[in-house]
């Protein structure tokens, strides 16, 4: 099971958890429709045209409702705290929430209590608070954008938005002092999926890959386009590929769904997760050597 | 609301107070407003005014902020207890893509059209409240759009609003 948690931005909607499918424009899972146009909902329609495809079982999903006071996240973190070892999923990617170390860090507590602890991905604010309470090195993948790098990288930051200016002023040329600094700093998972102008792939301390092509500076500007690297790289590792090769073929795949899409700035991300069924059947098995018979993600 | 821990704030942020019964009051309007917050005695170094604060999660700066303004309880200050991560990201970087501008304040961004001043996107996410405020902000005006420290709750939300200030600044400027 690949279980994707986080919160999606409607009030009052309370914790739905089941197996999600797309319909229109919305996704469902629990009996309960939600938006697939961003944040969590941006990243799991990602993931979930990667499984399509790949034909494996649909992400999981654990979502809750919260416009940023915090009350979805706490019904989150209370239902994977008390059903991971019931679940007994494969891959947990955390994404959008608040980013309460002390909630994270029960959760952590009983996933190391599991005979086979699932492989832990985390971005946004599941990421900053892994950081902040000092649990990175428990996570086997983060996928942070420039400044979520910097942020890793800054000892003293427990948020983004208190990075040090220096950090934050870096360039592109200063990212791999940034993912070095931040693995010696112990805040950072096992592997790194840097998203960027250029993305960078890090494991264990070292770079190991860079994907720069196509280059498509316009995805800077749609929001979401981050969040899509984390759904693909949280299906691919579900689908057995290794975390480092999960983040090169989500990057790929990211790029060429982007030039695919021939975006924009007013360009909105689920026009181009809409591409990226076309993209794998063109890449996927040149790219990776998954040559699975598409299944109905294939129209 | 739940709370699956008697430690429920460590979220490294401080409210200062000038008197105790504010800081009583503080306390008792946010949790109230659904907030995890706890007395304390601030640290000698963070004392500005009186021997009580109010820990809070710092992420909840934004709408903590705005609580106590709107029940008229007066504080100092809200401060990071983090050493040496007190001060929010200044850098504020501009990206031109002919026909639209993007603006850029730490994680987050905004793009808007330059002829119109239509926000046509903005950051997917990073916290809770900003797929919510792209939701509010998207395909209306700059000057017609909410403002993220009014709508949002979370220190995302103060970098998104900072963006704004800064497209409505470029827009008023150069038109």
């Amino acid at each position: 099971m690949l279980l994707i948690a986080g919160t999606v931005p409607q009030k009052d909607m309370p914790l739905i958890a089941g197996p999600v499918k797309r319909e229109g424009d919305q996704l469902v899972a629990g009996g309960r429709a939600f938006s697939r146009i961003q944040g969590t909902g941006a990243m799991i329609s990602a993931a979930l045209t990667a499984t399509e495809y790949m034909g494996v079982e649909p992400p999981h999903v654990a979502v809750a409702g919260d416009i940023g006071k915090g009350d979805g996240t706490r019904l989150m973190y209370r239902y994977l705290t008390e059903n991971i070892a019931s679940l007994k999923p494969d891959v947990v990617t955390l994404h959008y929430c608040q980013p309460f170390m002390n909630l994270l860090t029960l959760f952590v507590k009983e996933v190391e209590k599991m005979e086979k602890p699932p492989i832990l991905i985390a971005d946004a604010g599941a990421m900053y608070a892994a950081k902040a309470a000092g649990l990175a090195q428990k996570f086997d993948v983060f996928t942070p954008d420039p400044s979520e790098i910097a942020f890793l990288a800054d000892p003293a930051a427990t948020h983004p938005a208190y990075i040090a200016n220096h950090l934050f002023g870096s360039e592109i040329e200063d990212v791999p002092e940034l993912i070095a600094a931040a693995y010696r700093n112990n805040s950072a998972a096992s592997v790194l999926v840097v998203k960027g102008a250029r993305d960078y792939i890090a494991k264990n301390g070292s770079i190991v890959a860079t994907v720069e092509e196509p280059d498509i500076p316009v995805l800077e500007a749609i929001g979401g386009t981050g969040d899509t690297i984390t759904g693909l790289t949280s299906a691919f590792v579900f689908a057995g590929v290794d975390p480092v090769e999960a983040g090169i073929l989500a990057a790929r795949s990211n790029r060429m769904g982007g030039k695919m899409a021939d975006p924009t700035p007013a360009t909105r991300v689920s026009q181009i997760i809409d591409v990226f069924p076309a993209v794998f059947k063109q890449y996927l098995c040149e790219w990776s050597g998954i040559c699975a018979v598409p299944s109905k993600g294939d129209k | 609301m739940g709370n699956n821990g008697k430690k429920s704030v460590d979220g490294g942020g401080l409210v200062i107070f000038e008197d105790v019964s504010q800081a009583i009051q503080g306390e008792k309007v946010l949790r109230a407003g659904g907030y995890e917050v706890k007395l304390i005695a601030p640290p000698p170094k963070y004392r500005m005014g009186c021997d009580l604060g109010v820990a809070i999660n710092l992420v909840e700066k934004t709408g903590i902020e705005r609580l106590l303004k709107e029940k008229d309880v007066h504080f100092m200050n809200i401060l990071s207890t983090t050493e040496g991560a007190a001060e929010l990201v200044s850098v504020v970087k501009t990206t031109d893509y002919g026909k639209w501008l993007m603006i850029k304040a730490g994680n987050m961004k905004l793009a808007f059209e330059k002829a119109t001043g239509i926000i046509v996107n903005t950051s997917g996410g990073g916290c809770p409240d900003i797929p919510y405020l792209h939701a509010e902000m998207v395909d209306k005006k700059l000057i017609d759009a909410p403002k993220p420290s009014e709508l949002g709750y979370t220190l995302c939300a103060l970098m998104l609003d900072r963006a704004y200030e800064e497209a409505l600044t470029v827009w008023n400027g150069g038109n």
